[in-house]
């Protein structure tokens, strides 16, 4: 339902994404996984339509909705959870009976309708976040380190409520993140990117087990892990 | 030999508790994990050990280095402990190091301060930055911060802290900014200096695995208390605490990808949410009456009434 050919983007005359490819089956979940500076991000940003390529092309076969890492930033905080919901349900004609549906698909408590960004911790704003991403029923979801930025306990329950919103809407996911883990968790493809090109891609269980390409051995081997010995012979200066 | 000692620690912040009650000692080249989640105390209980506490704070218990309560501390043995014995590195070099001065004159800085002349100064310098593996310190001592990437000026902070000879070296979530990569090289560099000079380690860290890797024994926090305390090589093995057992079971890669994270209802709390109990009675699966009412005291590694009953 997505397919991203042969992506380009310079800024100023710098490479930031150089001949990307993939693409995202319907109902499917890739991962784009990276290190600050590997284009990761600008390659889901031009997926949604936030910048433009210098060249390649971008086939979307339905709707698009980002959720992004930080969700105070990305929340109006004016604006009531009802609202918030409310606004995008009425842009994109669906019924506004839906808000309490989505509260209920993202685990909120229908009580926090009320509520203002800052009345609301990290884990419950980015649940909106989510609800709200999902309100406009789109085929895509991409998410931008949504993630990174929660506590361990608190990520493990947005990656369940991830997994169930996909089983139950059928949403697919486009996840930028650096985390493996998570990658593991909730992907089944991923491209492994490094300034700006894809070194290695196919199936996650294949990749993060039996890595061809070194840098994505290096990226899987820096993980702590029970009995992780931490190495400086990587060193590139 | 005890280095550094908490001692039913307590801070407050006018009628809102911080920290509740944290009592741990490290000893002389001990590394030691502080491990929790955000509004657990984890870097209140390390700030208090070079009295970095908000303006206002009440602090009761005490906190002794080398025996000597920090609270007891003039000025002078304020400043001497913070240039000298204890160093600090936090999670952003960028709001640690002057922007405008060059790297060099933050690497002397402290030992100009000390009265060591500017050759020689430089001349330590450039051994500390080798030492944390920065090539071509001459070069780099002529750089100023924004010509650096955050993993190498994370190294420069390590090769500042280093340069005083501290007894102990206060970490506060140093690679959590960096790549994951980068990370591996930083925390190699740390852990290999602090045992090649035995220095003592406090390292933060929301990362268990990470803990572990670097440190004698793991303190994991949660509402400002410390719930558990154990040796980092038996953390997957022995943990016992609820909470930690939590933490550890909602790691994505401890279920087959695709089912369901163990998870613990509810959000972190803080010591003011906490209950007056075990601070962890609210959210905690096995919680009964009497923990909430009661605060558990350690019975071996753990602060837990439930100690039998959850195996």
């Amino acid at each position: 339902m997505l397919e991203v050919r042969d992506l380009r983007k310079e800024f100023k005359g710098v490479v930031a994404v150089d001949g990307v490819s993939f693409r995202v089956a319907a109902g499917g979940s890739l991962a784009v996984v990276g290190e600050s500076g590997s284009g990761k991000t600008t390659c889901a940003r031009i997926v949604t339509g936030l910048t433009k390529a210098t060249s390649g092309t971008v086939v979307l076969n339905g709707s698009v909705q980002m959720v992004f890492q930080d969700p105070y930033q990305s929340l109006d905080r004016r604006q009531t959870v009802r609202g918030c919901l409310a606004e995008v349900l009425a842009h994109h004609r669906k019924d506004r009976s839906r808000i309490g549906e989505l509260l209920d698909l993202v685990g909120l408590d229908r009580a926090l309708g009320e509520a203002l960004p800052r009345h609301l911790s990290g884990g419950q704003r980015q649940r909106v976040a989510i609800a709200r991403a999902l309100a406009a029923e789109p085929r895509l979801l991409v998410l931008d380190e949504a993630v990174a930025a929660l506590d361990v306990s608190i990520q493990a329950q947005i990656l369940n409520l991830l997994v169930d919103a996909r089983a139950a809407t059928g949403v697919a996911y486009l996840f930028i993140t650096h985390d493996l883990s998570v990658v593991r968790h909730v992907c089944e493809d991923v491209v492994v990117m490094s300034r700006g090109r894809v070194v290695e891609a196919g199936p996650v269980e294949r990749v993060l087990h039996r890595p061809d390409h070194e840098y994505t051995r290096r990226l899987v081997a820096s993980v702590p892990r029970p009995g992780w010995v931490p190495s400086r012979a990587v060193s590139r200066g | 030999m005890t280095l550094l000692e908490f001692e039913n620690l307590r801070v407050s912040l006018g009628d809102r508790p911080i920290l509740r009650n944290v009592t741990l000692s490290v000893a002389a080249g001990e590394a030691v994990g502080l491990v929790g989640e955000s509004g657990s105390g984890k870097s209140m209980t390390v700030r208090s050990v070079v009295r970095l506490l908000p303006e206002g704070a009440a602090v009761t218990g005490a906190v002794r280095f080398e025996g000597a309560d920090i609270a007891s501390l003039g000025a002078a043995g304020l400043r001497r402990m913070r240039s000298r014995d204890v160093a600090m590195v936090f999670q952003d070099p960028r709001a640690v190091v002057n922007p405008v001065r060059t790297v060099g004159d933050f690497l002397t800085e402290v030992l100009r301060d000390q009265g060591v002349n500017r050759a020689d100064a430089l001349r330590k310098a450039a051994g500390s930055l080798s030492e944390v593996g920065v090539d071509d310190a001459s070069r780099r001592l002529a750089q100023r911060p924004y010509e650096l990437s955050g993993g190498l000026l994370q190294r420069v902070v390590i090769a500042a802290a280093l340069l005083t000879e501290p007894k102990l070296i206060l970490a506060d979530e140093p690679t959590t900014a960096l790549d994951v990569t980068t990370q591996e090289e930083v925390v190699a560099i740390l852990d290999e200096q602090r045992r090649r000079r035995s220095v003592a380690l406090m390292f933060i860290t929301h990362d268990l695995e990470l803990a572990a890797a670097v440190c004698d024994r793991i303190a994991v926090m949660y509402a400002g208390e410390i719930v558990e305390i154990l040796p980092a090589d038996r953390l997957h093995t022995e943990a016992r605490h609820p909470y930690t057992r939590a933490l550890l079971g909602s790691r994505p890669g401890t279920v087959p990808p695709g089912q369901r994270l163990r998870t613990v209802p509810g959000v972190p709390q803080s010591a003011l949410t906490a209950p007056p109990g075990c601070v962890f009675a609210d959210r905690c699966p096995h919680a009964e009456d009497r923990c909430r009412d009661t605060r558990p005291a350690f019975r071996g590694s753990a602060a837990c009434h439930l100690l039998e009953e959850v195996r």
